[in-house]
């Protein structure tokens, strides 16, 4: 097994997560999560079925909620909790070009 | 005329028309206050988990049964992860692994009258994200949208130009509109459509680069928005260029695509299940009950209506007014004169209808006294001038129309021998007028005909005096 990930692998994944790394953390990082990954590994030697994943360790069927309404919060509420808000809006810098997500 | 072969994908996110949220029981709802439609669940705060709303579940199943797709019976959801204000949990829950529909299709018609199958290859189920609005350096963010239900419907790529992609979005608007499973108001956002474009010279190459037009905000520009992209794509590789798979969105403005991003490659989005969701498990008894409770969709209403006389033109404008149409399905096991009865709805209650902003059923005309509207108006006992003056009433009160036409005086004679006298009086009076009937001017029975009505002022039931009349001359 190879003992650590390449700098791009770590730095493509701080990408994601949207944070920097100093050059000290990304070495860190390299040995570090492919530890993790090593680790994380050892799951696929359990036998299993191979057209049925495990997502819950029961087979229960979800509990489905009746479509009726409950109590919502106070959008003062709401906005009073986030660390900034113009009006009814929770507020945040701008991140990305628009269109970015789902 | 572009020497390429166009092919074209659409996916389209439409909102179910639920009461709540997907999996939290905040109302489901459009144009409120900013962030009043919400709780805990769907800000996404640390220790909520989500629970399914059974009315989700029955809507994916009506729609992927009017999609002709092939349902899935054990389903889960997985978490879609990525760092963005509009999901403030860092990940979307939606179905990966197992969408509850797949390999279906809609029949689309061409202007060329050929008819054209676009394939669905899957349908899934996951929780809108809020609304974000950038101003400046801030983005605002709004969480009533965060966690309304949607459907995301993704076709092969199966569709070759910019009719294709229009017929197609609007057959969808249609049948799950009348499907109640959304509203599909493209202009509020219920029904928003992303469009993938790649061109090729010939059918044996690979798949050209593709670029994705999002943003689109009507049919008619997701039509020209196709039709730019396949012209902007020749271009690029008649001059011997290339270019990167990206996003576009289409300015209404410029009526023209214009670049978003050029798009990462590879999956960044490491789907994983969601464990606090456990599996969903569809039983016969709730695929049977949702599918029996599909409206009566489009193409079986226009074949309906059709089938019993209706005319074409008549059909069409019926169908395009759910409501209209919904009433008219009442009447269809009635035995009624069906084109008079759809004359009436879309002639002169129609009229009343827009200019009191009214539908049909905020009106009292019920069945019962539609039919017995319909058949007077059949034996014309109702003329239509006499139904325009005594309209209001019908429309407004809960008489019988023979009530209101007495209590309006309109009378109908319809006594055979009180019209016969009348009629061989006039035949007597207008000898001239007889001889030109019999010489072959047809002016001359309308003149008669005038004279009688003028005799009984316009109460002889109109279709006996012109069969007595004609009968008489004879």
């Amino acid at each position: 097994m190879e003992e650590a990930l390449t700098k791009e692998e770590v730095l493509h994944v701080a990408d994601l997560a949207r944070i920097s790394l100093t050059e000290e953390e990304i070495s860190k990082y390299q040995v570090e999560l492919k530890k993790l990954l090593n680790d994380v590994e050892k799951i696929n030697e359990v036998k299993g079925y191979d057209d049925d994943i495990l997502i819950a360790c029961w087979n229960n069927n979800a509990e489905l909620r009746k479509d009726e309404e409950g109590t919502m919060l106070d959008p003062k509420e709401v906005v009073n909790n986030a660390p900034r808000h113009s009006g009814n809006y929770i507020e945040v810098p701008v991140v990305i070009s628009e269109g970015e997500g789902a | 005329m572009s020497n390429y072969i166009p092919t074209i994908g659409v996916e389209v996110h439409v909102e179910l028309k639920t009461k709540t949220k997907i999996f939290s029981n905040s109302i489901n709802g459009y144009g409120e206050m900013a962030n009043s439609l919400t709780n805990v669940i769907d800000l996404g705060y640390p220790g909520t988990l989500p629970t399914l709303n059974e009315e989700v579940i029955n809507l994916g199943i009506k729609a992927a049964a009017i999609l002709n797709c092939k349902i899935r019976r054990v389903m889960h959801f997985d978490r879609k992860n990525y760092f963005y204000p509009d999901i403030s949990k860092n990940y979307q829950i939606t179905q990966n692994d197992t969408p509850i529909g797949y390999d279906g299709y809609v029949e689309i018609t061409k202007s060329t009258g050929e008819k054209k199958k676009v394939y669905i290859e899957e349908m899934h189920i996951e929780e809108d994200t809020c609304k974000s609005a950038h101003r400046g350096t801030k983005t605002l963010l709004d969480f009533n949208r965060a966690g309304v239900p949607l459907i995301e419907i993704v076709t092969k790529p199966c569709m070759s130009d910019g009719e294709d992609v229009k017929l197609y979005l609007e057959k969808l608007r249609e049948l799950l509109s009348f499907g109640d499973i959304s509203d599909c108001k493209i202009e509020e956002g219920s029904m928003r459509a992303d469009v993938n474009v790649s061109i090729r010279k010939n059918e044996s190459d690979p798949l050209g680069t593709k670029a994705e037009i999002k943003n689109i905000g009507s049919i008619s520009n997701a039509k020209l928005g196709v039709e730019k992209e396949i012209e902007r794509q020749t271009k690029i590789y008649e001059a011997g260029e290339t270019f990167k798979p990206q996003t576009r969105r289409f300015d209404d403005k410029l009526n023209d695509t214009v670049l978003m991003r050029v798009k990462e490659t590879g999956n960044d989005y490491r789907y994983f299940p969601e464990p606090d969701i456990p599996y969903v498990i569809l039983t016969d008894e709730m695929i049977e009950d949702a599918v029996n409770s599909i409206p009566m969709l489009p193409d079986e209403r226009r074949e309906r209506y059709i089938a019993l006389g209706v005319s074409e033109i008549n059909t069409n404008k019926i169908v395009a007014n759910r409501s209209l149409s919904d009433y008219f399905n009442t009447l269809l096991d009635e035995k009624i004169n069906h084109q008079v009865a759809s004359n009436l709805l879309l002639g002169d209650i129609s009229g009343y209808l827009n200019k009191n902003e009214k539908t049909i059923y905020d009106t009292t005309l019920s069945k019962e006294r539609f039919i017995e509207l319909v058949n007077l108006v059949s034996d014309n006992t109702l003329t239509s001038k006499n139904l325009k003056d005594i309209l209001d009433i019908v429309l407004e009160s809960d008489k019988s129309i023979q009530t209101i036409m007495s209590e309006q005086g309109i009378e109908n004679i319809t006594d055979d021998s009180e019209i016969r006298n009348i009629v061989k009086g006039i035949i007597n009076n207008n000898p001239e007028s007889v001889n030109d009937y019999k010489a072959g001017h047809d002016r001359a029975i309308k003149y008669l005909m005038g004279q009688v009505m003028k005799e009984t002022k316009g109460k002889a039931n109109p279709k006996m005096a012109m069969d007595i009349l004609v009968e008489e001359l004879n």
